[in-house]
């Protein structure tokens, strides 16, 4: 039972992480797609900028990790 | 590295200006910077420099226009025709050929305009030809015979209602003296064909005008065929059209090809000299001296002047200026040794760095393969992607700078990958374990125990990557005498041993004894970063040092994506175990190729954004500009500048 709620525990900070950093990406890579249409030398940035909200997932997988491993 | 460049003035005699230029020119080794504004006298734009200049540009727009033509080739290197261009046997042998291409062009854009016209005549009179069997084979002349008169018309609506009211409208004219067919021939268009009395056509030709019907002929050759005789001809001739454009095309390319050779010789001469009239506009000048302004690699400073006193005698003196290795006017220019080489694309195409400060490119190829590698992590998947990266760059290298660089860095990757596969037991997966056991010199990366030291290890990456970039921060700060600066990452420093120390104590890794050196060195680390950024710092000081602290553990990727990887390929070894032998085979050979193409992009771009935002952003001042030597770019084609 409680091995079933750690692995719940962690699909969810993973999942929800996930929703959240897809939501994010979706609205950057939309507005990157315009600005490399106008400016193909903003490539790079534009890819850095669709990057950085990553870390939200990382960190929830870091959470489900510690979830997992010390509880 | 960066190279260290020497800002340098070139002086000489003002009639030497035009070979001083070309002599630079066939060097390649020396930018030019605008000197015009610089000199006692401005130089003045005589008419014969820009007569010159108009001349050459539409000689090289006319020769472009003629070389299109043909099948592109690679521009020719440097400036082949020493001295002036003979412009006006270019001229002649353009004039020459001009009347032939134009009338093989014109009659190639008229096939191709009758390829793209003609199935618009011909789809609705196929779609009409059912519906009127007894006419279809009728003519001009037997429907004159038997005094009957056919118009054919398409409705743009889908609306039977009009159809409707031309009925109505055409029974009100000519009572019921005719005979309406129609059918859907598009999605938004009715054809119809209406047959009547010749006697009535004046009657109903008034309505279709009064109605604003608008007539359109078919073309010539069909006009006065019937519908089924327009209908195979134009069949016959749409079959036929291909090959009359390609003829077309191939007397194009038999006329040009035997002068091709020659004009693109001259071509380059044309742009060669047409980079270096305009160039003339960017130089200043005395009474009777001229003066260009450049730049110069500093290794490279001797060998200009000796190549420059060779070619020009002692006339041209070239003078070092005194510049600062962080002058942000200064251009940058890349110089790494050949095994980095192919990194320098991945840091330019964020931005270049600025003169004088720190190059990642070094750094970037040690990092970049092994954190590829990590993620990776087996040994069938290296061997699959140094196997095709080698193939790219055998079949595409010769034609892309930027794909032999990629597929250079690709290889590197997959060396990496085959180590960490031998490290962590992987064979496709756990295949290599279920065929011969636990195998790993480390750890078994799936394995339930390698979960702890595998987010260890992504940290530890992390910890060291940041710090060396927070290192670096403070390296660079030291040689630009940027105090504030060099304080801030002395302080972040101390507050990220401090908590390392904190972690190692926690984790039974270190002795009590660390707990006070390194609550010590956070406050104080703190209370640097705090102070230095005025009152805001109270709050912006914490603020950037959490998000250092994210930093580090965005590094954690390394795990998760490697895992992800990992469990991707025992999932496709599973589904292949179930059932029959070699439809196990094709499943987990699927699921095995998906994940491959995963792991082939996924990867480096995770790599590379932790470059891009945990690493660079500890120290990479950006804004480069590169460095463009007068006349090393024989692809380039000036526009003539106003």
């Amino acid at each position: 039972m409680e091995a079933g709620l750690i692995a719940i525990g962690a699909g969810l900070a993973v999942g929800l992480t996930a929703l959240a950093t897809g939501l994010a990406q979706s609205r950057i890579g939309a507005a990157a797609m315009g600005v490399i249409a106008e400016r193909p030398e903003l490539t790079g940035r534009a890819i850095l900028m669709l990057a950085i909200p990553e870390t939200l997932v990382i960190l929830g997988f870091a959470v489900a990790a510690m979830a997992i491993v010390l509880l | 590295m960066l190279a260290h460049m020497t800002q340098v003035r070139i002086i000489g005699h003002k009639p030497e200006l035009a070979h001083a230029l070309e002599e630079l020119y066939g060097l390649g080794l020396v930018e030019l910077a605008d000197a015009s504004e610089t000199s006692s006298t401005p130089f003045a734009h005589h008419g014969e420099h820009q007569a010159r200049r108009d001349a050459l540009a539409f000689l090289l727009a006319g020769t472009d226009a003629v070389l299109e033509l043909l099948p592109p080739q690679p521009a020719l290197l440097g400036d082949p025709v020493p001295g002036p261009v003979d412009t006006a046997a270019l001229h002649d042998e353009l004039d020459a050929l001009a009347p032939d291409i134009e009338t093989l062009t014109g009659r190639r854009e008229a096939l191709r305009d009758e390829l793209v016209t003609l199935p618009r005549y011909l789809e609705p009179l196929r779609r009409l030809l059912p519906l009127v069997p007894e006419l279809a084979d009728l003519d001009g002349p037997a429907l004159a015979r038997l005094r009957l008169d056919t118009v054919t018309l398409v409705l743009n609506t889908d609306d039977e209602r009009v159809l409707g009211a031309l009925r109505d409208e055409l029974e009100q004219a000519i009572g019921d003296q005719f005979e309406l067919v129609s059918t859907q021939v598009d999605k938004q268009a009715i054809g119809c064909v209406i047959v009547f009395s010749h006697d009535m056509a004046a009657d109903v030709h008034r309505l279709l005008g009064h109605e604003h019907v608008r007539h359109v002929a078919l073309p010539d050759p069909y006009a006065h065929l019937s519908i089924g005789e327009s209908v195979r001809a134009m069949e016959h001739r749409l079959a036929a059209l291909p090959e009359l454009i390609e003829a077309a095309g191939a007397d194009l390319t038999s006329l040009v090809l035997p002068h091709a050779e020659g004009l693109r010789t001259m071509r380059a001469g044309t742009a060669a000299e047409l980079e270096q009239v305009n160039a003339i506009g960017r130089t200043g000048s005395t009474r009777r001296t001229f003066v260009a302004l450049g730049w110069v690699p500093s290794s490279d400073l001797t060998a200009v002047r000796i190549e420059l006193e060779t070619r020009l005698g002692p006339t041209v003196v070239v003078e070092e200026l005194a510049s600062s290795p962080r002058d942000p006017d200064a251009p940058v220019l890349m110089r790494n040794p050949r095994w980095a080489r192919p990194f320098e694309f991945f840091v330019g195409f964020l931005d270049l760095p600025r003169a004088g400060s720190v190059d990642p490119t070094l750094l970037t190829a040690l990092f970049l393969p092994l954190m590829f590698g990590v993620m990776v992590g087996d040994v069938a998947y290296g061997v699959i992607l140094l196997a095709l990266a080698l193939l790219a760059r055998q079949r595409f290298a010769a034609r892309s700078a930027v794909l032999s660089d990629l597929s250079w860095v690709l290889v590197a990757g997959a060396l990496w990958s085959i180590m960490f596969g031998v490290l962590f037991g992987e064979f496709f997966g756990d295949l290599g374990k279920r065929m011969y056991g636990d195998w790993s010199l480390w750890m078994y990366r799936p394995g339930a125990e390698a979960l702890k030291p595998l987010l260890l290890f992504a940290i530890g990456i992390g910890a060291a990557h940041v710090v060396l970039g927070v290192v670096l921060g403070a390296w660079q700060a030291v040689r630009s005498g940027e105090h504030r600066t060099l304080l801030d990452k002395l302080g972040t420093l101390l507050v990220l041993t401090g908590l390392f120390g904190i972690a190692g104590w926690a984790a039974d890794h270190l002795p009590g004894g660390v707990v006070t050196p390194s609550v010590g060195a956070i406050i104080v680390g703190l209370v640097l970063v705090m102070s230095l950024h005025g009152a805001l710092g109270m709050v912006m000081g914490p603020l950037e040092l959490i998000g250092t602290l994210g930093n580090v553990l965005s590094y954690l990727r390394l795990a998760a994506v490697g895992l992800a990887s990992a469990y991707l390929a025992i999932v496709a070894n599973e589904l292949g175990s179930a059932g029959p032998i070699w439809m196990g085979v094709l499943i987990a050979a699927f699921f095995h190729t998906l994940n491959l193409a995963l792991a082939a992009f996924s990867p480096m771009i995770q790599a590379l954004r932790l470059h891009y935002v945990e690493f660079y952003s500890k120290f990479l001042i950006g804004g480069g500009r590169p460095f463009r030597p007068f006349g090393q770019q024989p692809g380039d084609v000036p526009a003539a500048t106003p």
